[in-house]
C-alpha cells in the first residue's frame, strides 16, 4: 500500500507500524522505549508522535498501523515542541558525567578514564596502545606533562586525585622494559609529506602520517631530534636515553630524518613542493628568547641558551654563586642544573609563588634541592665588578589595575639590595621569531597574527597556504609538550584527508549535550563519594635532594606494576560506561535539545552487587526495555509516582536473573552497564570483528569489540543466524579469561613424569616431542600412538591433528571429544 | 521434543529460542529425569527413570503403531523395515514393560506419542541425556524410529537434532579425527585412501584405529605408548578418570597443547602454550552444520601459538614439511577432499555463514538434510534392543548420580573459572540432592557431605533441591577441587564407546 511521509509517497507492507514503515524507508523518528518483537512500554516514552492528515490530536508511531493513503509528518513545530518538553522532563531526572572530567581536560583528547582502567586490570600494554592513539611519546609527555588532568580529578572530594601522569609513565616504561606491540600501518599511499622541526609536534605529525601510509620526511635543523625535549629539559626530568629510545621508535616505522638541514638556509616550502612532496608541516617551535629590560641586561646569559650547553654535554662554570631571573619552567630547570653543578642558587621573581608559570610541583622539587626564591622583587641592573656580578634588586608591590584591570608589579623604592652572583641567568621566556618570512615566496604570504605567531586553524592546523600546515609552539608560542602532541594528531589527521582527497565527516561533539556532575570540582555533589573510603595516591619514589644533586640522573623514580594498579584501582569511573551505546544523547543531539537544567546531585547509590552489571539508577529514563527483553523475569522495575513530577524507580535483579546481559544490550543510558566494559567509548568506537562463540555447539555469531588489542565487549548481530542477538551469560561476559594471568605462556617439558616441569623454548619443546614420537614409532609401532583432538580446534586444526596422525605418524588412532 | 537436554543450561540460547517457540503456542514435550527449566514448563514432561529412554521410546512408538499414527505414505516412499520394527515392539515390549522400565505412566506415554505424530511438523532435540548411556546409540535409533514413523523429517521445522555439547565437536567430526573415517565423512575404503594418498604423497594406514577409550584399555595392557592431545582436559572431563590416569600413567609421551594448565598436565610430558578461539583464525562448524569463521579478536600471549601452527612446526620435524601459511591455505586443501565442503570459500564466508553440503561454490549450501529422500535410498528402520545401565541402585549405593552441565560453567571450567564474574555466582561444584532424601539422611542444605561409588569418593556440599527427584541426585564436573569424575560409571555404549556418564550408583554420607 501507498503512503506519505513528509510529503514522500512510499510503498509499504500491510501490517507493520509507522515506526517501522519510516524505519524501512530510512526516515528518522525518535524512540527510545520502542523494542521489535517485544509487548509495548507500560510507560510509553511518546517521543515517536507525528500528525497524521485529519486527525486532531498526534499519535504515537510505535502503536499506528499502516493503512492505505495515510499521510503522515514527523517533524512539524508542534510535534518538536512536545518532544522537547518530554526530553527536558528526562534531562532534570539525568544524572552522570557523559565524559570523565580528566579526559575532557586532557589537551591532547587522550582517552585517560580508559588507560586507568585498563592499568587497573593489569592490561598495560593495552593502557599504552590506547594512550598512543592520541599521544606518540608516552615516555617524555609521562615525565614532564604539567597535567591538565589531575586538577579536575573528582577523587580529590575523597582525599587526592588520581596520579594520572604517573601512571602513563609507568605504562610507558613498562613497554620500554618489556616490549611493545608495534602499531599497524595502513598501506603505501606513496604520498610523500616534509615536516620541518623534530620537536613534539613534528614527531607526532610524522607518527600518525606514517601509520596512515604516507611517505614522511622530517627536516631538523639540529644534529637530533626531540626539539625542547632533546635541547632543554634536563636529564633528571626527562633522560637522553628515554628521549632518544622513543625518537627511534617513531622513525623505526619508516619515518626518514635529515638532520642538520635548516629551513631558509637549506630549502623552503618552495623547493619542498618541487622536490615532490605534496604537504608540508611547520613545526620549528618558538626558540627566541626575550631579553631583560635593565641596565646590564648583556650579562645575563639567557636560560635556553644554557640549557641547551648542557644538553649539549658542553662543561660549563657557573660559579659559586648564581642568580636566575624569571620564573618559567627554564628558570626553574636552570636552577636545578645549577644546583647540582655545585652553585647556590637564587631565583628572582617579581610576583607570588602562587603566580610563577612553572609548575609549583617543580617548583617544590627546586626548593626541597636547596634553591632560594626571592619572590616579589625584580631586578634594576646588573653590573661587572671584576670576575663577578652584582644585580641590584628591590621589592615589588602591585601597581593599580590599568585599563584592562591588571596589577603590575613595580619596584618598591627604599628597598634595594644587592645580590652578588658568578653568574647571572635570565629567563623571561619566547617571543615570536617571523624571520621566516624572507626564506622564500610561499614563506612572504603565510599569515601571522598580531603578536608575530603564524597563523593555523585550531582544529586542523592548516596555514592559508594550500598544502601547508603549521603547529606546535611555532603557532601558539611555548606551550607544554602534549599541546605540542596534539596540534600535530590535529595536523596529520587533516593532511591525511587532503592527501587522500576525503572531506572530514564532521563529528557533532558539543557540549550543550554532555551530562556532567558538575563542570567545578565545587558544583559536584560530594554526598555520593562519602561511601568511598580514603585512600591517598601511591606516592612517587624520587631520589633524595641531597643525594640526586650529586648527579644528572632521574629524580622520579615511577611506580612498580603493584603500585600503578593500586593507584588506578582508586579511580572513581566518572564517565559514562554505556557512552557508546546511549540513544538518549543521540536523541538529543538529534532533536537539537541542549542539557540545560539537569539533576545536581544523585538520587540513587550506583549499585555493583550483581556479578556481571552495574546499576545506575541515576542514568533510567523509564523505557523498561530491560524489564521487556528479559524471558526469565530477572528484573522487577517499579516506578512510584511520588507527587509533584518526582518518581522513585525501584529494580531488582531477580533470583531468576541468568545474567544473559540482554537488558544491558538494550538499555538506551548508562543504567545498565557491563562491569567488564571498562573503557569509556563514543558509538562506534573500536573495531568490531565478526566471529563465533568459544563455548557450546549452538555456535552462536559473536561481534567483539576490540580497541588497542583488548577485548571491550562481545555482543552479537541481530541480523545473522543462529542467534541473532542473542547471547548467553559465557557468551557476553564469559571472555575475560584470555587475559588471565594463569594463561600457558611457555612450553613446559621433562622428560619423566617424576620430574618438575621447566621452561624451555619451542625449539627444545617440540625437538624432545618430534624425539620421542619416533622412537615409540620405531620401536613399538605408529599404532601404539595417538592423537586427540578437540572442539578447542578450528576446522583447519582438526584437520591438521588427523593428517599428523594418518600422513605423518602412520594410525588412525585419531579421536575427539565428542562423547563428553 | 526435547529429550535427555538442558538447554536453557548447557545451550542457553537454544533455551531461549524454545522460550519464544513456546510463547507463540509450539507444545513441548521434555523426556528427563529431572524437572529442569524447561521441563517445569512443558506441556508434558515425562520424567523417565535413568537409563529408560528405550523403553519410553519404544513405548511411543508402540503407541503410534497401535493407534496408526504413523504416516503411510512417508513409510512407504521413503523407509524399509517397517514391519520389522513392529513386529519388534508387539513382541518385546508390553505396556507392562514399558512402564516398569521407562518409571513412565503409560498414559503420559500414550500422549506424548499422540502429540508427537499427530503435529503437522514436529522437531526433536537431543542431548547427551540420550547419548551417555550404555544404550546410548540405540536410545539415537529409537528417536530416528519415530521421526521416520511420523515422516517429520526433510521439512522445515521437523527433524531430529543433537544438541552438540561444545563448540566446533561438529567441525572436529567433520574433519575426520575419528578412527573409522576420513575427512567429510569419507569411509576408511581403498577408494578413500588412494584419493588422500596422492593428495598427501604417502603411503597411508591400513589398520583400524583406536577409538580413546580403547587407547585406555590398550594403554593398560602395555600395547599403547603415547598420546598426543589437543584442547581437551581428558584427565578432569573423562568418566571413571583414575582409570584414565592409571593409563596416562603407563604411556612414555603424553603432550598436552592448552590455553591453561590441564588436569592432564599432571600425567604430561610437555604442555605447550596455545593460542584461545578468540585469538586465532579458522573456521569452526556448529551443531546445524553452519561453517562460520573464527577471526583473531586479539593477539595471543607472546609466546602462545594458534594450534594449527604448533602442529606445522611439528611435522616438520617429524620429517613430513607442511607448509601452510594460513589456516586459509589449510581450508583450500581440505575444500580439494572434502565433497561436503567444497564449496564454501573464504570469501563465501567472510559475507555468510553456510551449512554442508556445500558441493560447488555456487550451491547455496543445505540447511535441511533429506528434503527428497536419503542417501542410502530408503532409510531403514533399527531395531533398538534394550541395553540397561552398568550399575542399579542397591542397597549398598541406593541412589543415582546424574552427570550434566551448570549454566555458569563450560566443561572443564578453564574458561568460565578464569572469567570474571562467574566464580562470584557459581564458585564450586555441589551435589544436588532431593530434600526427601537429605532428611532421611540428616543433610541440610550446604552442609558438606562425602559421595562414594564402587570407583571413588569425593565432598561435596550438598544442594538441597526438586530439581531432582527423590533416589537421584545430580552434579556437573565442571571444578578442578571437586572431580566428580572420579565417581562416574565403568559402562560404556559398546558401539560409541561414550561413557555413561549419566548413571552412577552412589551413596552419600554426611560429615
Amino acid at each position: 500500500m501507498e503512503i506519505t511521509i513528509d510529503g514522500q509517497k512510499f510503498e509499504v507492507k500491510e501490517g507493520i507500524t509507522l515506526l517501522e514503515a519510516a524505519k524501512q524507508k530510512g526516515i528518522y523518528i525518535p524512540s527510545l522505549c520502542h523494542l521489535p518483537g517485544r509487548d509495548p512500554s507500560p510507560r510509553p516514552c511518546g517521543l515517536c508522535i507525528v500528525e497524521i492528515e485529519g486527525e486532531p490530536e498526534p499519535v504515537r508511531a510505535c502503536e499506528t498501523r499502516v493503512r492505505p493513503g495515510l499521510c503522515v509528518s514527523t517533524n512539524t513545530s508542534r510535534l518538536k515542541e512536545i518532544r522537547r518538553q518530554i526530553l527536558e522532563t528526562l534531562i532534570g531526572r539525568h544524572y552522570g558525567d557523559c565524559k570523565a572530567p580528566c579526559s575532557a581536560a586532557c589537551p591532547g583528547g587522550i582517552n585517560v578514564q580508559g588507560y586507568i582502567a585498563h592499568i587497573a586490570r593489569g592490561e598495560f600494554l593495552a593502557a599504552l596502545n590506547l594512550i598512543k592513539e592520541k599521544n606518540p611519546l608516552p615516555l617524555s609527555v609521562g615525565r614532564v606533562c604539567p597535567r591538565f588532568c589531575e586538577p579536575r580529578c573528582r577523587r580529590v572530594l575523597v582525599d587526592q586525585p588520581i596520579a594520572i601522569n604517573a601512571l602513563k609513565r609507568f605504562v610507558a616504561d613498562w613497554a620500554l622494559a618489556h616490549g611493545e606491540t608495534i602499531p599497524e600501518r595502513l598501506p603505501e599511499t606513496g604520498k610523500r609529506v616534509a615536516i620541518i622541526g623534530a620537536g613534539p609536534a613534528g614527531l607526532s605529525a610524522a607518527y600518525y602520517l606514517t601509520l596512515y601510509g604516507h611517505q614522511v620526511t622530517i627536516f631538523e635543523a639540529e644534529e637530533e631530534a626531540g626539539g625542547m625535549l632533546r635541547w632543554a629539559i634536563p636529564n633528571f626530568r626527562l633522560p637522553v636515553e628515554i628521549l632518544k629510545h622513543e625518537v627511534q621508535s617513531i622513525i623505526n616505522l619508516g619515518v626518514k630524518v635529515k638532520y642538520g638541514k635548516r629551513w631558509g638556509r637549506d630549502f623552503n616550502l618552495k623547493t619542498l613542493f618541487e622536490a615532490g612532496f605534496e604537504a608540508a608541516f611547520l613545526a620549528v617551535g618558538s626558540t627566541k628568547e626575550r631579553t631583560l629590560d635593565v641596565e646590564g641586561q648583556e650579562e645575563a646569559i639567557p636560560a635556553l641558551k644554557f640549557l641547551k650547553m648542557i644538553k649539549k654535554g658542553q662543561s660549563v662554570r657557573v660559579g659559586e654563586r648564581v642568580v636566575i631571573i624569571g620564573g618559567g619552567d627554564a628558570a626553574i630547570d636552570t636552577a636545578r642544573v645549577c644546583r647540582r653543578l655545585g652553585a647556590e642558587v637564587t631565583l628572582i621573581y617579581p610576583r607570588s609563588r602562587m603566580e610563577m608559570l612553572a609548575h609549583q610541583r617543580e617548583i617544590r622539587e627546586a626548593e626541597k634541592e636547596g634553591v632560594t626564591l626571592f619572590l616579589m622583587a625584580t631586578p634594576l641592573r646588573i653590573t661587572r665588578q671584576g670576575s663577578r656580578l652584582e644585580v641590584e634588586v628591590a621589592r615589588t608591590i602591585l601597581s593599580e589595575p590599568d585599563e584592562r584591570g591588571v596589577r603590575r608589579p613595580i619596584p618598591m623604592p627604599g628597598t634595594q639590595r644587592i645580590f652578588k652572583a658568578d653568574t647571572v641567568f635570565s629567563a623571561m621566556g619566547q617571543r615570536a621569531d617571523t624571520a621566516f618570512r624572507s626564506y622564500g615566496e610561499l614563506e612572504a604570504r603565510l599569515k601571522t597574527s598580531p603578536g608575530g605567531q603564524i597563523k593555523a586553524n585550531p582544529s586542523t592546523q592548516a596555514t592559508n597556504i594550500k598544502g601547508v600546515w603549521a603547529g606546535g609552539d611555532f603557532v601558539s608560542g611555548p606551550r607544554t609538550v602534549i599541546q605540542a602532541v596534539a596540534a600535530g594528531r590535529r595536523a596529520a589527521e587533516s593532511i591525511n584527508l587532503y592527501l587522500c582527497g576525503t572531506k572530514k565527516t564532521s563529528v557533532f561533539v558539543s557540549p550543550r549535550f554532555n551530562f556532567s556532575r558538575g563542570k567545578r570540582l565545587d558544583e559536584v555533589d560530594v554526598s555520593q563519594y562519602q561511601h568511598i573510603p580514603s585512600r591517598p595516591r601511591e606516592a612517587m619514589p624520587e631520589r633524595d635532594p641531597e643525594l640526586r644533586i650529586t648527579d644528572c640522573d632521574e629524580v622520579e623514580l615511577g611506580y612498580t606494576p603493584e603500585m600503578a594498579i593500586r593507584e588506578a584501582k582508586r579511580c572513581l569511573k566518572c564517565g559514562c560506561l554505556g557512552l557508546h551505546k546511549c540513544d538518549f544523547r543521540e536523541v538529543l543531539i538529534k532533536e537539537g535539545v541542549s542539557v540545560t537544567n539537569p539533576l545536581k546531585k544523585p538520587r540513587y547509590e550506583i549499585r555493583e552487587d550483581h556479578p556481571f552489571i552495574n546499576l545506575d539508577l541515576n542514568k533510567c529514563i523509564r523505557c523498561f526495555k530491560c524489564v521487556r527483553v528479559c524471558d526469565y523475569g530477572g528484573i522487577e522495575l517499579d516506578i512510584i509516582d511520588l507527587g509533584e513530577g518526582i518518581e522513585e524507580i525501584h529494580l531488582e535483579f531477580t533470583d531468576k536473573c541468568v545474567s544473559c546481559g540482554s537488558c544491558v544490550d538494550v538499555c538506551p543510558t548508562g543504567a545498565l552497564t557491563k562491569k567488564a566494559a571498562v573503557v569509556p567509548r563514543a558509538r562506534g568506537e573500536g573495531k568490531k570483528i565478526n566471529s563465533v562463540c568459544p563455548y557450546c555447539g549452538t555456535g552462536c555469531n559473536i561481534q567483539i569489540i576490540v580497541k588497542s588489542n583488548a577485548i571491550l565487549e562481545i555482543t552479537a548481530d541481530a541480523q545473522r543466524p543462529p542467534n541473532y542477538g542473542s547471547l548467553c551469560v559465557k557468551g557476553r561476559f564469559g571472555f575475560t579469561f584470555y587475559k588471565s594471568k594463569d594463561r600457558l605462556t611457555k612450553p613446559l617439558l621433562r622428560e619423566e613424569l617424576d620430574e618438575a616441569f621447566r621452561e624451555v623454548s619451542w625449539d627444545e619443546a617440540l625437538d624432545f616431542v618430534a624425539a620421542r614420537i619416533k622412537k615409540i614409532v620405531h620401536q613399538y609401532g605408529p599404532h601404539t600412538f595417538g592423537v586427540l583432538s578437540s572442539s578447542r580446534c578450528t576446522n583447519e586444526e582438526n584437520y591438521l591433528a588427523q593428517k599428523l596422525a594418518r600422513a605423518i605418524i602412520g594410525t588412525n588412532n585419531v579421536d575427539n571429544c565428542a562423547r563428553v | 521434543m526435547l529429550c535427555g537436554a538442558n538447554p536453557t543450561e548447557a545451550h542457553p540460547v537454544v533455551g531461549q529460542k524454545i522460550l519464544h517457540a513456546l510463547k507463540k503456542g509450539t507444545k513441548l514435550i521434555v523426556i528427563d529425569p529431572r524437572k529442569t527449566y524447561l521441563a517445569a514448563r512443558a506441556d508434558l514432561w515425562l520424567s523417565v527413570r535413568p537409563g529408560g529412554n528405550i523403553p519410553l521410546l519404544c513405548g511411543m512408538l508402540k503407541v503410534i503403531i497401535e493407534e496408526k499414527l504413523y504416516n503411510k505414505d512417508f513409510i512407504n516412499q521413503f523407509t524399509e523395515h517397517f514391519e520389522a520394527l513392529e513386529r519388534y515392539l508387539a513382541t518385546e515390549w508390553s505396556v507392562e514393560r514399558i512402564e516398569r522400565l521407562s518409571g513412565v505412566p503409560w498414559v503420559f506415554i500414550e500422549q506424548a506419542a499422540r502429540l508427537y505424530a499427530r503435529a503437522e511438523k514436529a522437531l526433536i532435540l537431543y542431548g547427551l541425556g540420550v547419548t551417555e548411556h550404555r544404550g546410548g546409540t540405540n536410545g539415537v535409533i529409537c528417536l530416528a524410529n519415530l521421526t521416520l514413523a511420523c515422516g517429520h523429517i526433510g521439512r522445515a521445522g521437523t527433524g531430529i537434532m543433537p544438541l552438540r555439547g561444545q563448540n566446533n565437536v561438529q567441525g572436529a567430526c567433520d574433519q575426520g579425527t575419528l578412527p573409522y573415517t576420513y575427512p567429510g565423512y569419507q569411509p576408511l575404503t581403498e577408494d578413500t585412501l588412494a584419493k588422500f594418498e596422492e593428495a598427501w604423497g604417502v603411503k597411508l594406514p591400513r589398520q583400524p584405529g583406536l577409538m580413546e577409550e580403547q587407547m585406555y584399555e590398550e594403554a593398560l595392557k602395555g600395547n599403547f605408548k603415547g598420546l598426543y592431545i589437543i584442547g581437551y582436559d581428558v584427565a578432569q572431563t573423562q568418566a571413571n578418570i583414575a582409570h584414565v590416569w592409571k593409563a596416562l600413567s603407563r604411556m612414555e609421551l603424553v603432550v598436552v597443547q592448552d590455553i591453561f594448565f590441564p588436569l592432564t598436565g599432571r600425567f604430561a610430558h610437555v604442555v605447550l602454550p596455545a593460542a584461545s578461539m578468540l585469538e586465532k583464525e579458522g573456521t569452526v562448524t556448529n551443531g546445524e552444520r553452519r561453517i562460520m569463521r573464527v577471526r583473531a579478536a586479539v593477539s595471543p600471549p607472546p609466546e602462545a601459538w594458534p594450534d594449527w601452527k604448533i602442529l606445522c612446526e611439528l611435522s616438520k620435524r617429524l620429517g613430513y614439511e607442511i607448509c601452510y601459511r594460513s589456516p586459509r591455505d589449510i581450508f583450500e586443501e581440505m575444500r580439494f577432499l572434502m565433497p561436503i565442503y567444497a564449496g564454501a570459500s573464504y570469501e563465501r564466508l567472510d559475507s555468510s555463514e553456510i551449512c554442508w553440503p556445500v558441493p560447488e561454490e555456487d550451491h547455496p549450501g543445505t540447511k535441511i538434510l533429506y528434503t527428497n529422500g536419503f542417501p542410502r535410498g530408503k532409510a531403514s528402520f533399527g531395531i533398538p534392543r534394550h541395553w540397561p545401565p552398568g550399575e542399579e541402585p542397591d542397597k549398598e549405593y541406593p541412589l543415582i548420580l546424574i552427570t550434566g552441565r551448570r549454566l555458569y560453567h563450560y566443561n572443564c571450567g578453564s574458561m568460565t573459572t578464569h572469567s570474571d564474574g562467574f566464580l562470584e555466582v557459581c564458585p564450586e561444584e555441589c551435589i544436588e540432592i532431593n530434600p526427601r532424601d537429605a532428611l532421611a539422611l540428616g543433610i541440610k542444605d550446604g552442609d558438606l557431605v562425602r559421595i562414594i561409588s564402587r570407583r571413588g569418593e569425593i565432598e561435596a556440599k550438598a544442594k538441597l533441591s526438586n530439581r531432582v527427584l527423590p533416589g537421584q541426585t545430580f552434579m556437573a564436573f565442571h571444578f578442578k577441587d571437586r572431580l566428580t569424575n572420579i565417581l562416574t560409571s565403568e559402562a560404556v555404549d559398546p558401539k560409541t564407546y561414550t561413557p555413561e556418564y549419566k548413571i552412577t550408583a552412589v551413596r552419600i554420607q554426611p560429615l
